[in-house]
């Protein structure tokens, strides 16, 4: 074999070595805690004199974000144009009444927040979701093909994701408008987009959201990072939501929940 | 006496406040926090339902009527998070239960369970969770 049919092949190992090593995302698979803040109460049981307690681990679920590289800048909340702070604002006060969440609607992206079961394949990217208003899933593309041209819109819209080094980034659009993207009556048009980017931090999984509504927003919003802990917890069906509160309510307290 | 009820008080606005996190408005827009009643009877239904758990409790009132009571609690995922099923309550379905819990502003036989005692004697309470430590 001559040398230089060697350095051919030694040079297309190299050439594919190095495309394979492109290819090689960090692997987000896995089970992550629920996606909801949970009440950091606890059962306390009593039979036959003997006395346990079972506690709720926020932990799993408000991890410290302080420390963890690759989070954006925040801030605490959106700001909306001026036409649109007084019904924000009214939505927010009467949100016991206002919120679609409350009364078992689906929250939509990015209020359902980071997933709870992420399935990585080499093409794409399967989201599950346990939910009171039901289960949605996301099937998201990362083999670099465009946004559905004729897609109809939705409450989890219409993603696409690719890999900038080791953060996923979703790319999620074309949202029926009757969602909030989050507490105190954030309402959103249908120009709504939202940018989630998605890593690994040792064995938890990051998530942080950016909105963007040109319609409605001076500026794009990019949210609070989320640190999630791996979950043992298996997924299960959330049962059906029946909301029957609403004509006892005697006044708009309300408490924060997502 | 007086401290005891103020502290289960307490504990059930706390508990009941935070349980409205999964997605819902404060109990005390319904319940009146102040107002701990225990209610003995028959344990008729338990629908594993979306945003809470309800029970139903048929009670011996007043001059002997019945009353139907209800009453709702945490969401099913929270029992499923200390390991509570459905199936754990259901099997006092036709048997005499004591429902702990505060009772509806408005007056009707609707409450929020935060204490069941079962026909067996076992006895399950929300209890704060900082308390506890």
């Amino acid at each position: 074999m001559s040398n230089r049919l060697l350095g051919v092949i030694a040079c297309a190992i190299l050439i594919q070595g190095v495309a394979l090593a492109q290819q090689t995302h960090p692997d987000l698979s896995g089970v992550w805690s629920y996606a909801i803040d949970r009440a950091p109460a606890a059962l306390k049981k009593e039979q036959n004199g003997k006395v346990t307690l079972q506690k709720i681990d926020q932990s799993a679920r408000h991890g410290s974000v302080g420390s963890v590289g690759g989070v954006l800048p925040s801030t605490p909340k959106p700001s909306y144009k001026p036409e649109f702070q007084a019904r924000v604002k009214e939505l927010s006060d009467h949100e016991s009444k206002t919120d679609p969440v409350f009364y078992c609607g689906k929250p939509g992206v990015p209020r359902i927040g980071p997933p709870r079961k992420i399935v990585q394949l080499p093409n794409e990217m399967i989201f599950l979701y346990e939910d009171i208003s039901g289960d949605p899933y996301r099937i998201i593309p990362t083999d670099g093909r465009p946004h559905r041209a004729r897609a109809n819109p939705s409450h989890y819209g219409d993603s696409v994701g690719k890999w900038d080094g080791d953060v996923l980034v979703v790319d999620a659009r074309n949202f029926v408008d009757d969602t909030w993207f989050g507490e105190d009556g954030y309402i959103h048009s249908d120009a709504m987009r939202v940018i989630e980017r998605i890593w690994k931090d040792g064995e938890n999984l990051m998530w942080q959201a950016t909105v963007e509504d040109p319609k409605m927003l001076t500026a794009p919003w990019t949210m609070p990072a989320r640190l999630t802990k791996p979950s043992a917890e298996a997924l299960e069906e959330s049962p059906k939501c029946v909301e029957t509160d609403g004509p006892r309510l005697l006044n708009d307290d309300h408490h924060l929940q997502r | 006496m007086r401290h005891k009820i103020a502290a289960a008080a307490c504990a059930v606005l706390t508990l009941v406040a935070i349980a409205s996190l999964e997605a819902h408005h404060s109990p005390s827009a319904i319940f009146d926090m102040a107002k701990h009643i225990a209610v003995t009877g028959t344990l008729t239904r338990i629908d594993w339902i979306n945003p809470h758990i309800v029970l139903a409790v048929e009670a011996r009132g007043d001059g002997g009527k019945i009353d139907q009571w209800t009453f709702q609690s945490n969401p099913p995922s929270w029992y499923r998070s200390v390991g509570l099923a459905r199936a754990d309550l259901a099997k006092a379905i036709g048997q005499t239960v004591t429902v702990g819990g505060v009772r509806a502003r408005d007056g009707t036989l609707y409450g929020y369970m935060d204490k069941i005692k079962l026909p067996d004697g076992t006895s399950l309470e929300l209890v704060n969770g900082a308390e506890s430590k």
